[in-house]
């Protein structure tokens, strides 16, 4: 990696991570590096300065606290793949954390750094959308949430301001009779997604859903949510028919393009199927549905 | 020293193993010295899984500087200005090099392997993206870079071209506007083949099928990206290049012809290569301004490429598009091949083939089968796009060959409702048909198809696979079973060298053994190891044929003042070849080893017999009276006999009579998702025959490595360039290559036929896997959606 020259700080707490943001001239937050390391070595990023927060300890957790599943800073993608809360309870999560790039990247990368990255081929993005989450920002002015519906602006563009840090990102944590999940398609391990889709469902104790919540990845120009499925899936039960109709609401709703690794309409097409699939996968763990039969 | 290097070597039957042929890689055989069939550990594999090798990269010379190039934009633009300022104010940059400099130095243009001459740096016209127009030199790489970005070039862009189909259009763009009667992008037309004879089988014939194919651009995408670091002695006005050379002597030769330095003055050196499969057979612009550089600073300069450079700029492979046609009996009989393919040659006609051979060896694609009549067409055509052509773990074009033909068989089979096996047995060459004469002009050494073809149906449980498949069928089940084949033959091991050269050098091969007064060896050969275990297998070679023990043979290649000349490694030719050199000089020391055990045994030499099982030599009717290949090493260089000069050495420059021909089938079975079309490997059997096996684990190894290039190939990996000639897969987050968790389990069996001409019996091996596997892939995919009337599906 040949980078143009930058300087490098590395603040070990939160408010000093803040008040170098605020002092210094455009800086660029280092968290993972998995995005932005690539960046820097072709050059395409440039900065002056970078604010490496990998010794912030504080920004290092992953659990539930106060009604919501906090996913600190520096929380990897590895860390959520190995979480034990993760596998119990969040089935979107343990889907998505190891369908993330490769091992090598996992062990990296982190969640937050994947939201602020705003790809809209980054996983991460679709289920928090699908989980209602936000983020939690630290700038000059003190500390804010953000909803993820308003966080997403453009591919590599979110509402923050460049001397806010996002100390973390969090989903409530699920109650009775929910479930979510995750379904990506890739062309090979280290690939984004062609297409993706996260969902999640709760269910009142009729049985009919009560929410919805789905979210899709790299058919849009951000991670974005297929609110006319969700609108079509509340108030109903959940049956393969109704599924499928929420997956074509969802396809219409995307908006793909053509590349190398497929056209739009199979993206869409796609988008479809996941859907249907992420939705069954939802309901079932939300202990809704019988096992479907393996194929 | 004797020369015998004009015999034709004999093979050798104490080698022809037993034909036990059963998919049983536990079985050894062997004396247990490390000798053939011995599975020895990989010599090389301490000082790489310690982290010890020793790569271009890794060399660090004082004073050394670093090479950047400063590339195009664009894939077709003239060049108005350079204007190199504001790099020369960058603190720490040396020099910025342009093709004006060069030009002084007559270093502006360079030849290809093709004998077309390609800028260095760009005079005039860009013709692809990112080709070289500046170089920037400085006492770091970072610096370098920086110093690249602020060189400011003014481009007029031009429209470009970037298909061979838009390229021969009549009102294409002229690419080679600096060739005197260059009037358009057409570089040669090729044929072979009787014409007549195939279009009379094709007319009286049953049946005809026809299919159209794409072979898309590849890269070998070796590991380690292709660099050097090149050091000229004012002192002793030598110059020494540590190099990524699949070719180290040939690339010296090359050296001198480019630079004018007489080639004694010239050393490569090819240390530890990391990977090269073809890329690193070339000649690159980097390496000639990295060594010019050299000679003008009397520094030492690096040039070390990056990803994105090595993808976009060096030896590309593949890029054929084939029309394939069969006529063939309504019970199967192939009677006649006929195919025309448009070959994309990029911006130089830089192929790296031997020179007869326009279209390398493609003309070998009657394949495994006995066909009538066979006629072959191709034309090639410049494009805005990198130059290549190289032999990507191939052959020279074996790869498209193999493809066309086991694509077309699995055509025909389909269109005539008959089993892919049935119809490819009732078409191979029978055994008993070896030396087999295609209708091409080959001369197949030795072969039992149908042999492999069992084993492999019989480890993949084809018949239950079968039955699956039409059960998922019936049932309308999500996933769909597919069920390739491929029975392929490859055509390794150039020479002779009457028929190949590369640049006009014959390709033979050479060994230099040298046995020390302590009983231990040093091989030396001309060919370059990238990770294929010659340094094992080679010794084992040796080991065999002297009685000594694996350990105390050590193998050096890799550097042009100390290693015999040889034309390097690729096309599988490196045991076909350097492996017959070091078995006929091995056989060399032995004959004077045994004149060496009459002196001191003190009996005539006629009675003097070497006995392989125990490595000894002894008398004749008294096996008590014996002695070592330790013992004779130490005599000859302390009590000689009179007759003979001192020391136990020999030399072998091997031309092989012919080429080797090793082969296999391969069966692939996918399921495929309904849905989203996803292909998942559920059976992946190879059984590879390549003659007698010298390591049966470095064989395997080289075969797993080769049928993950081959899934690489069949399924992601693609050069692709859009509409402007900009490459956008060139690099490896858009040029997707396979990883461990793409690749499934592999069963792996193996038949023994060994090559009748080889001294050894051995026939070349790495390649293949990434020939034979691609066609068998996609001959599943086909096959699972067959019922639904699919017949094709391009790979990638
Ligand atoms: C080969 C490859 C394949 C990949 N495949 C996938 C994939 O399949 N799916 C997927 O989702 N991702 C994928 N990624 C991206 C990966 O998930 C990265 O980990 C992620 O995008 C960025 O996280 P990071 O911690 O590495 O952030 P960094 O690279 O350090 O930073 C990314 C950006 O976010 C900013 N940033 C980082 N942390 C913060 C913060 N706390 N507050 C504010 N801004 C911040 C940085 O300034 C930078 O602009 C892939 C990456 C590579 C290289």
């Amino acid at each position: 990696m040949k980078a143009a020259n930058f300087e490098h700080h590395e603040p070990t707490s939160v408010s000093k991570a803040v008040s170098l943001l605020e002092s210094l001239d455009e800086p660029t937050i280092l968290s993972g590096g998995q995005s932005l390391v690539p960046m820097l070595r072709f050059r395409l990023a440039r900065p002056d300065t970078v604010v490496d927060i990998n010794g912030i300890d504080e920004l290092d957790y992953l659990h539930e606290e106060d009604g919501y599943l906090r996913i600190g800073a520096l929380a990897r993608h590895a860390d959520v793949a190995d979480s034990e809360v993760i596998e119990a309870r969040y089935g979107s999560f343990a889907d998505t954390a190891p369908l993330v790039a490769d091992p090598q990247i996992r062990n990296r990368g982190t969640i937050v750094g994947s939201i602020a990255q705003a790809d809209p081929k980054g996983d991460w993005g679709s289920v928090l959308i699908a989980h209602d989450g936000e983020v939690v920002a630290r700038g000059p002015d003190g500390e804010r949430t953000v909803p993820v519906d308003e966080l997403f602006l453009l591919p590599y563009d979110t509402s923050l301001d460049e001397d806010e840090l996002i100390t973390e990102a969090r989903v409530p944590v699920p109650v009775e009779r929910e479930g979510s999940a995750y379904h990506k398609l890739k062309r090979k391990t280290g690939d984004y997604a062609m297409a993706g889709v996260a969902a999640r469902l709760i269910f009142d104790d009729d049985g009919r859903i009560e929410d919805a919540g789905i979210g899709m990845t790299a058919v849009d120009i951000t991670n974005a949510r297929a609110s006319d499925a969700e609108e079509r899936l509340e108030g109903e039960r959940p049956d393969p028919e109704l599924f499928a109709e929420a997956g074509e609401l969802a396809a219409e709703q995307s908006n793909p393009e053509s590349d190398e690794h497929g056209d739009a309409s199979y993206k869409e097409r796609m988008v479809e199927v996941l859907a249907q699939r992420a939705l069954g996968d939802a309901a079932e763990r939300a202990g809704v549905i019988e096992r479907r039969a393996a194929p | 020293m004797s020369s015998e290097t004009d015999d034709v070597p004999v093979a050798d039957t104490e080698y022809q193993h037993d034909e036990d042929g059963g998919p049983d890689p536990e079985k050894h055989h062997g004396h247990g010295r490390g000798g053939m069939g011995e599975e020895v550990k990989r010599k090389e594999d301490k000082r790489f899984i310690t982290g010890r090798g020793n790569y271009v990269d890794d060399i660090k010379k004082p004073g050394m500087l670093h090479c950047e190039i400063v590339r195009s934009p664009h894939a077709h633009a003239r060049i108005e200005n350079i204007d190199t300022s504001r790099a020369m104010d960058v603190d720490g940059v040396v020099a910025v090099l342009t093709a004006e400099d060069l030009a002084a130095h007559e270093l502006a243009t360079m030849p290809t392997l093709m004998d077309d001459t390609q800028d260095v740096l760009v005079n005039d016209k860009v013709k692809f993206q990112s080709q070289e127009v500046a170089a920037v030199i400085a006492t770091d790489r970072y610096i370098a870079k920086d110093g690249a970005e602020k060189v400011d070039v003014d481009y007029e862009v031009l429209d470009p071209v970037v298909t061979a189909e838009e390229a021969l259009e009549a009102d294409a763009p002229l690419i080679r506007d600096e060739l005197e009667d260059q009037e358009d992008n057409h570089i040669f037309d090729w044929d072979v083949g009787d014409k007549e004879a195939t279009d009379r089988v094709f007319e009286e014939a049953d049946v005809t099928v026809e299919e159209q194919m794409e072979y898309q651009r590849l890269h070998p995408a070796p590991i380690e990206t292709c660099g050097c670091v090149a050091d000229w002695d004012p002192g002793k006005d030598k110059i020494t290049v540590h190099l990524t050379s699949q070719a180290p002597h040939a690339h010296r030769t090359l050296f001198s012809q480019v630079s004018g330095i007489p080639e004694h003055k010239v050393r490569i050196v090819s240390p530890d290569i990391g990977g090269g499969f073809g890329n690193k057979v070339p000649i690159y612009p980097g390496y000639v301004v990295a060594a010019a550089a050299s000679v003008v600073l009397e520094q030492p300069v690096k040039w070390m490429e990056e990803r994105s450079e090595n993808i976009q700029t060096t030896g590309f492979a593949r890029d054929y598009d084939m029309t394939g046609e069969l006529a063939a009996t309504e019970d199967g009989i192939i009677k006649g091949v006929r195919t025309d393919v448009l070959a994309n040659h990029g911006a130089y006609n830089a192929v790296a083939q031997p020179s007869k051979f326009p279209a390398g060896f493609f003309n070998i694609f009657t394949g495994s089968y006995d066909i009538e009549a066979a006629y072959g067409s191709l034309t090639a055509a410049f494009t805005n796009t990198a130059p290549g052509g190289v032999a990507y773990r191939c052959s020279f074009r074996v790869t498209e060959a193999v493809y066309l033909i086991e694509r077309m068989v699995k055509v025909l089979a389909q269109e005539l409702d008959m089993d892919p096996a049935e119809i490819r047995r009732r078409n191979f060459i029978q055994p008993e048909q070896f030396p087999y004469e295609s209708p091409t002009g080959w001369n197949y050494d030795s072969g039992d198809y149908e042999k492999a073809l069992d084993l492999a149906l019989d480890m993949a449980d084809y018949d239950h696979y079968r039955e699956e498949q039409q059960r998922r069928i019936e049932e309308d089940a999500d996933k769909l079973i597919g069920i390739g084949i491929s029975s392929f033959t490859e055509v390794v091991g150039a020479g002779p060298g009457k028929s190949c050269d590369i640049a006009g050098i014959e390709m033979f091969d050479s060994a230099d053994i040298r046995v020390n007064p302590t009983g231990n060896a040093v091989l030396r050969v001309g060919v370059q190891t990238q990770g294929q275990g010659h340094e094992t297998t080679f010794a084992q070679i040796v080991a065999e044929e002297l009685g000594m023990d694996v350990e105390n043979i050590s193998v050096e290649h890799g550097d042009t003042d100390t290693d015999p000349y040889g034309l390097g490694t690729y096309g599988s030719r490196s045991t076909p070849v350097a492996g017959a050199a070091t078995a006929v000089a091995a056989r060399k020391v032995r004959d004077k080893a045994k004149t060496i055990a009459a002196n001191e045994l003190e009996a005539a030499e006629e009675d003097i017999e070497w006995d392989r099982e125990s490595g000894h030599f002894h008398v004749a009717g008294a096996p008590d009276r014996s002695i070592t290949i330790t013992e004779i090493a130490a005599s000859a260089y302390m009590h000689h006999p009179s007759s003979e000069e001192p020391g136990l050495e020999a030399v072998n420059y091997y031309d092989p009579p012919e080429m080797t021909y090793p082969f296999g089938s391969y069966i692939v079975v996918v399921e495929i998702d309904r849905e989203t079309g996803e292909v998942d490997f559920e059976k992946f059997v190879a059984v590879d025959d390549c003659g007698n096996r010298i390591n049966p684990m470095v064989i395997e190894g080289q075969i797993h490595g080769g049928l993950a290039q081959g899934i690489g190939t069949a399924m992601m990996e693609h050069v692709t360039y859009d509409e402007n000639g900009n490459c956008t897969g060139g690099d490896f987050m858009n040029y997707l290559l396979p990883t461990a968790n793409e690749i499934p389990n592999f069963e792996t069996g193996y038949t023994v036929t060994p090559s009748p001409h080889h001294p050894i019996g051995a026939k070349g091996v790495g390649e293949s896997p990434t020939v034979g596997s691609p066609p068998a892939i996609v001959n599943a995919v086909v096959d699972a959606m067959a019922h639904a009337g699919t017949t094709h599906v391009e790979m990638r």
